[in-house]
C-alpha cells in the first residue's frame, strides 16, 4: 500500500483535530492553525488526485477493524479526489477572503470557536466526498449540519440568529429523513457500507422484493439531501442564511455546503442503488423537473430582490436547480456536468460573495444593488472580480459559467425526452440570470452624482482571494477539458 | 499574424485609453493617438487582408477551438469596419468635444472595432460567438454614454435584446455543435443530410433560432425592438457606426450560419426560408413606415436602418446568387449612406442644437455643402439611379424574380419599391425644407445667432463629403465590388 493512499483518511484527521485544539487556544492562532490545515489538506487531496490519476483505479481503505456489514470505510478515486481538492481551494480562498470580516463580526474571545466551526466543516465535507459507508456518511451530515449552524449565527446579530434557526430546523429534517432512509435500507439489505448494500439492493431487484420499502427509501433520502441542499421547492432558508452570515461563511455556505450534499446523493444514487430502481421510481425524472423550476424560480426571486446578498443567494437556488436537472438527465454526460457545475458554481459564487464585500465597504456599507451605484470606482478590483463572477454566472464564453451550459446542454442530446426543456430552460434561465447580474454590473459602473472619495483599498488578503478567484474562473473556462475528463474517469469509477 | 495585429492592438489602445488618467487634459494628444490607431487599424486589416492565412488561438475543449482565418466574406465586412470607423472616429473628434467623458468614448470605441476586426475573422462558429457577445459589451458604453435616464434605459434594452437574440442563437450552435462537431466555416457548409437523418425538423428550427437570434443585431423583426431606441441615444459618431456597421455583424453573423455552417441547399425550401423572407420583408415595410411616421431626426434614420438592413436579410433568404450579390452590395451601400447620414444629423446638432425634422427648415442657408453631401447619401438610399442604392436594389429585385421561391419571390420587388417611396418621403423633406423654406420663411432664428454660412468644422464636414460622394461614386463604378460579391456567390451558392 502507497503511503499516498492514507491521506484522504490523514486529512479528515487533521480537519478534525485542528478543530479539537483550536478551542483551547486564542483565535489568531486558532485561525492560523486553521488556514494551514486547510492548506494541508488541499496539498493531500491534490497528491491523492495524482495518485488515482496515474494508477488509474480508486481504493477503498478500512477505518478501524469492523467488518461488513458495519466498518468505516472510506474510497478514494479520480472524482474524489478532484472534488475535495477543489473544496480546498475554495474553501481556502473564502477564509483568507473574508478574513477581516470575521474578525470585524465574530466577537473577539469566541473567534477561535469561528475557526472551529470552519475545522468542522472541512472535515466533514472531506468525509462526505470520500465515505464509502452509509452510515459515516450520516455522521458527518449531522457535523456539517451543526457546523453550518455555528457559522451562520456566530456574527451574533438578529437577522442572521433566525437565519441560523431556520437553517437548523430544514437542516435536521433533511438529516432526520436522510436518517429514515438509512435505517429503511439497513433494515432491508443488512448492509451499511456501499459496495455489498448496492450487490443486496441488486438482489432486491432482480427478485422483485421490497419494491415499495425501496421506493420509500429512494424518496426519502433523495428529498432528504434535497432539503438540505436547497433544491426549490425546499430553498426558503437558503436567501437569509446566506445573505446574513459573515463573508467567509456565506462563500463557504453557498460554494460548499450544498454541495457536499449533492455529492452524496450522486454517489447514493450511482453507488448503492440499482438502476431498475431509479427508472421505476422517477427520481431522476422528479430531480429534474424540480432542478428545471428551481432554475426558473431562483432567477425569477433574485430579479424581485433589492439587496445584492439576497440576490447572490437566490441566484444559488438556480444554480443548485442546474446541478439537479444535469443529474435528472441521467446520463454520465448529464452527471459529468452537474459535478462540473458544482465546482465551477463554487469557485464563482464565493467570488460573488467575496467582492460584493469590498464593494459594501467601498459604499458605506450599504448593501441594495442602487447604493452600490459607482462601486465600481470607489474600489476596482472587487468590482472587476464581481464582474467576472456575473458573467460566468450568466455564461460568457472563455468563463467557467460557459463550459457548464456547454456541456449542460450536450449532455442533453443523449437523452431525446429531455432535450427540448433541457435546452429552452437553459435559454431562459440565462436570459434571465442575465436580467439581474448585468443590472448589477451597470449600476457598478455608472456613475454617481456625488463625488467619489478616494478610491477604496481592501486588505491584501481580499484582494488576493478575489485574484485567485478570477484565476479560478478562468482555468476552469479555458482548460475545462482535463477536468471534465478527470470527471468522466472518476464517474467510470464509480460504478 | 497581421490580423491578430488588427484584433488586438486596437483593444490593447482602448484599454490603455481607458486606464491613463491624465490624457483628459491633454486633448491634442488623445484624440491624434485615437485618429492614429484609427488610420493604423485601417492599414494593418487591409494588409491583413492581403496576407490572407489562418491562426488557430486557443483549444477550448478537444473539439472547441478558437481561431482566426481570413476569407472573402470576412474581408470584405473588415476592410468596410475599419474604413467606416475611421471616417466615424474622425468625425467625433470634433463632435465630442461638445460632450463629456471623452476619453471613455474614445476607449471603448477603440476597443468595438478590434473585437468586431475578430468577428470578421473568426474561422469557426464558435470564435464568432465569442467576439459577438463581446461586441455587444464592449459596445454597450457607447450607447450608455449620455448616461441620462434615458441613455441608462436605452443601454438595458440593448443589452437585454442582445442577449437574449445570442442566446436564441447559442441553442442553435449547441445543436449544431452536437451534429457535425466540425464548426469551422466552410464555403457551402457543412451539415451532410446523413449527420442530421432523423434530426431534419430539429436542424431547421435550430436554424431559424440562430437567423432571429442573430438577427436581434440586424433589427429583424420581430427582436428589432432596441434598435430605434438605442441608437438615437448615442452620440453621433456612435450611432453612425452603430447603425452603418454594427448591425452589420447581425448580417455576417447569418451568413455565416446560413451559408458557411448548414449550407443554403438543407434550408431551400424549406418552411426557414419562408419565414425568413416574410420576417425580412415585414421588417423592411414596417421599418420604412416607422421612418416615416418618426419626427425625431436621429430616431427617423434609425427606423431607416431597421428597414434597409432587412433588404440585405431579404437578399439573403432568397438563397440566390443575384440577390447575394445585391444583399453583399447593399451592406457597403448602406453602411456608407447610414454613416453619411448620421454623421450630417451630429454635425446638425452641434451647430444648431436642432433634433426634429420641423425644426430643419432653412438648414440650406447654414451648411450648404453639408446638406448637399446629405442629399447625395438620400439619393442613394432611395434608390436613384446612378447613385448606390440603386445597383443593389436592381439585383435584389432581379434576384428575387428569379429565385424560384413562388408568390413570395414576386411581392419581394413589390415591397422594395413601396419602401423606396417611403424612403423618399422620409429622407427628402430634410433637404427640401432645407433648401426651400418656403416664402414665409424669414430665417429669424439663423440670423440672430449668427448661424447663416456656419458650415460643419472641417474635421465633420470632411467625412460626410467623403461618404457623401462615395455613395454616389460606388453606384457609377460598382464593377470591382460585383465581382467580388458574383465570386462569394458563386463558392458559396
Amino acid at each position: 500500500m502507497s503511503f499516498v493512499q492514507n491521506f484522504p483518511f490523514f486529512s479528515i484527521i487533521i480537519a478534525m483535530f485542528s478543530g479539537i485544539v483550536s478551542a483551547v487556544i486564542s483565535g489568531k492562532k486558532a485561525r492560523n492553525l486553521s488556514i494551514f490545515a486547510i492548506g494541508v489538506t488541499t496539498c493531500m487531496s491534490a497528491a491523492v488526485l495524482a495518485y488515482t490519476w496515474k494508477t488509474g483505479e480508486s481504493y477503498t481503505y478500512m477505518m478501524g477493524h469492523f467488518p461488513a456489514p458495519w466498518g468505516n470505510e472510506i474510497r478514494a478515486g479520480v472524482l474524489e479526489g478532484l472534488t475535495a481538492l477543489m473544496f480546498g481551494v475554495v474553501m481556502l480562498l473564502s477564509v483568507m477572503g473574508g478574513l477581516d470580516h470575521t474578525e470585524k463580526d465574530v466577537e473577539g474571545s469566541k473567534l477561535n470557536l469561528f475557526y472551529i466551526m470552519i475545522d468542522l466543516m472541512l472535515s466533514s465535507l472531506l468525509a462526505l466526498v470520500y465515505t464509502n459507508d452509509l452510515f459515516t456518511a450520516y455522521v458527518f451530515v449531522e457535523i456539517n449540519t451543526i457546523a453550518g449552524c455555528g457559522l451562520i449565527m456566530i456574527r451574533q446579530w438578529g437577522r442572521s440568529l433566525s437565519a441560523a434557526i431556520r437553517y437548523m430546523v430544514m437542516s435536521s429534517l433533511g438529516s432526520g429523513l436522510f436518517l429514515i432512509g438509512l435505517s429503511l435500507l439497513y433494515d432491508v439489505t443488512g448492509q451499511l457500507l456501499m459496495i455489498p448494500a448496492k450487490e443486496a439492493v441488486a438482489q432486491l431487484a432482480a427478485t422483485d422484493a421490497y419494491v415499495i420499502p425501496m421506493l420509500v427509501i429512494l424518496a426519502v433520502i433523495s428529498v432528504g439531501l434535497a432539503i438540505k441542499s436547497g433544491l426549490y421547492p425546499f430553498h426558503y432558508w437558503i436567501p437569509d442564511t446566506y445573505a446574513y452570515a459573515t463573508p467567509a461563511a456565506s462563500a463557504v455556505l453557498s460554494g460548499l455546503v450544498s454541495k457536499g450534499y449533492i455529492f452524496l446523493l450522486i454517489k447514493i444514487l450511482y453507488r448503492v442503488m440499482s438502476p431498475e430502481h431509479l427508472m421505476e421510481s422517477y427520481t431522476l425524472d422528479v430531480l429534474y423537473w424540480f432542478g428545471i423550476a428551481g432554475m426558473m424560480m431562483g432567477s425569477i426571486h433574485a430579479i424581485q430582490e433589492k439587496d445584492t446578498g439576497r440576490m447572490i443567494a437566490y441566484s444559488s437556488v438556480a444554480q443548485i436547480g442546474y446541478i439537479y436537472m444535469g443529474i435528472g438527465l441521467g446520463t454520465q454526460a448529464g452527471t459529468t456536468a452537474a459535478i462540473f457545475h458544482i465546482f465551477s458554481h463554487g469557485a464563482t459564487k464565493a467570488l460573488l460573495f467575496i467582492s460584493a464585500v469590498g464593494l459594501y465597504e467601498a459604499s458605506g456599507g450599504e448593501r441594495d444593488y442602487l447604493s452600490l451605484r459607482g462601486a465600481g470606482y470607489r474600489n476596482p478590483l472587487a468590482a472587476i472580480g464581481f464582474t467576472v463572477g456575473a458573467m460566468s454566472m450568466v455564461g460568457f464564453p472563455m468563463l467557467s459559467g460557459f463550459i457548464s451550459k456547454l456541456l449542460f446542454a450536450t449532455s442533453a442530446f443523449e437523452n431525446t425526452g429531455k432535450l427540448l426543456p433541457t435546452l429552452i430552460a437553459l435559454a431562459i434561465s440565462t436570459t434571465l440570470n442575465a436580467v439581474y447580474f448585468l443590472r448589477l454590473v451597470i449600476s457598478l459602473y455608472r456613475p454617481e452624482k456625488r463625488k467619489v472619495d478616494e478610491v477604496h483599498r481592501d486588505s491584501w488578503n481580499l484582494r488576493l482571494a478575489v485574484v485567485c478567484f478570477i484565476l479560478l474562473n478562468l482555468v476552469l473556462g479555458l482548460f475545462s477539458q482535463p477536468i471534465v475528463r478527470a470527471i468522466g474517469q472518476g464517474l467510470i469509477m464509480f460504478s | 499574424m497581421l490580423m491578430l495585429l488588427a484584433v488586438f492592438v486596437p483593444i490593447l489602445a482602448g484599454v490603455l485609453v481607458l486606464a491613463l488618467k491624465n490624457l483628459k487634459e491633454n486633448r491634442g494628444v488623445l484624440t491624434g493617438c485615437f485618429t492614429a490607431v484609427l488610420a493604423a487599424e485601417a492599414v494593418l486589416v487591409i494588409l491583413a487582408v492581403m496576407g490572407g492565412g489562418s491562426v488557430t488561438l486557443w483549444k477550448l475543449t478537444d473539439t472547441i477551438t478558437l481561431g482566426l482565418k481570413i476569407d472573402k466574406v470576412g474581408s470584405l465586412f473588415a476592410v468596410l469596419t475599419s474604413v467606416m470607423w475611421l471616417l466615424a472616429g474622425i468625425h467625433s473628434t470634433s463632435y465630442m468635444k461638445h460632450e463629456h467623458d471623452e476619453q471613455r468614448f474614445y476607449g471603448f470605441y477603440l476597443i468595438v472595432v478590434g473585437v468586431l476586426a475578430g468577428l470578421d475573422f473568426s474561422a469557426d462558429l464558435i470564435t464568432m460567438y465569442v467576439f459577438y457577445e463581446m461586441m455587444t459589451l464592449t459596445s454597450l458604453p457607447l450607447v450608455l454614454h449620455e448616461l441620462t435616464k434615458e441613455a441608462i434605459h436605452a443601454g438595458l434594452k440593448y443589452l437585454f435584446y442582445s442577449v437574449a437574440g445570442a442566446f436564441l442563437a447559442l441553442f442553435g450552435i449547441f445543436f449544431l455543435a452536437n451534429v457535425c462537431g466540425n464548426l469551422q466555416f466552410t464555403a457551402g457548409g457543412v451539415v451532410t443530410p446523413d449527420m442530421i437523418a432523423g434530426k431534419e425538423g430539429l436542424l431547421l428550427f435550430a436554424v431559424f433560432a440562430m437567423i432571429v437570434g442573430f438577427g436581434t443585431k440586424a433589427g429583424m423583426f420581430p427582436l428589432h425592438g432596441w434598435l430605434p431606441t438605442a441608437h438615437p441615444v448615442a452620440p453621433a459618431p456612435a450611432s453612425a457606426v452603430l447603425s452603418g456597421v454594427i448591425t452589420k455583424a447581425g448580417v455576417i453573423a447569418i451568413i455565416r450560419v446560413v451559408y458557411f455552417i448548414v449550407g443554403p441547399v438543407m434550408i431551400r425550401g424549406t418552411w426557414v426560408q419562408y419565414a425568413w423572407m416574410v420576417l425580412a420583408l415585414l421588417t423592411v415595410f414596417m421599418g420604412s413606415m416607422l421612418a416615416y411616421r418618426e419626427k425625431v431626426m436621429k430616431k427617423r434614420f434609425a427606423y431607416s436602418t431597421v428597414s434597409q438592413v432587412s433588404y440585405v436579410l431579404f437578399g439573403l433568404s432568397l438563397l440566390e446568387p443575384t440577390a447575394f450579390v445585391g444583399a453583399l452590395c447593399h451592406v457597403v451601400f448602406h453602411s456608407v449612406i447610414k454613416d453619411a447620414l448620421f454623421l450630417f444629423a451630429g454635425a446638425v446638432i452641434v451647430r444648431t442644437g436642432w433634433t426634429r425634422i420641423e425644426q430643419l427648415r432653412g438648414l440650406g442657408r447654414i451648411m450648404p455643402k453639408a446638406l448637399a453631401f446629405y442629399t447625395l447619401a438620400a439619393l442613394a438610399l432611395i434608390g436613384i439611379p446612378p447613385a448606390s442604392g440603386f445597383v443593389s436594389k436592381w439585383y435584389l429585385a432581379t434576384g428575387s424574380l428569379a429565385s424560384g421561391t413562388g408568390a413570395l419571390g414576386f411581392i419581394g420587388p413589390v415591397i422594395l419599391l413601396i419602401s423606396a417611396l417611403l424612403t423618399a418621403g422620409y429622407l427628402l423633406p430634410i433637404m427640401i425644407q432645407g433648401y426651400f423654406p418656403g416664402q414665409d420663411f424669414d430665417g429669424q432664428e439663423i440670423k440672430e445667432r449668427g448661424l447663416e454660412g456656419k458650415e460643419p468644422e472641417p474635421a465633420m464636414l470632411v467625412p460626410i463629403g467623403i461618404l457623401g460622394i462615395a455613395s454616389l461614386l460606388l453606384g457609377c463604378f460598382p464593377g470591382p465590388l460585383i465581382a467580388f460579391a458574383r465570386s462569394v456567390a458563386e463558392m458559396v451558392l
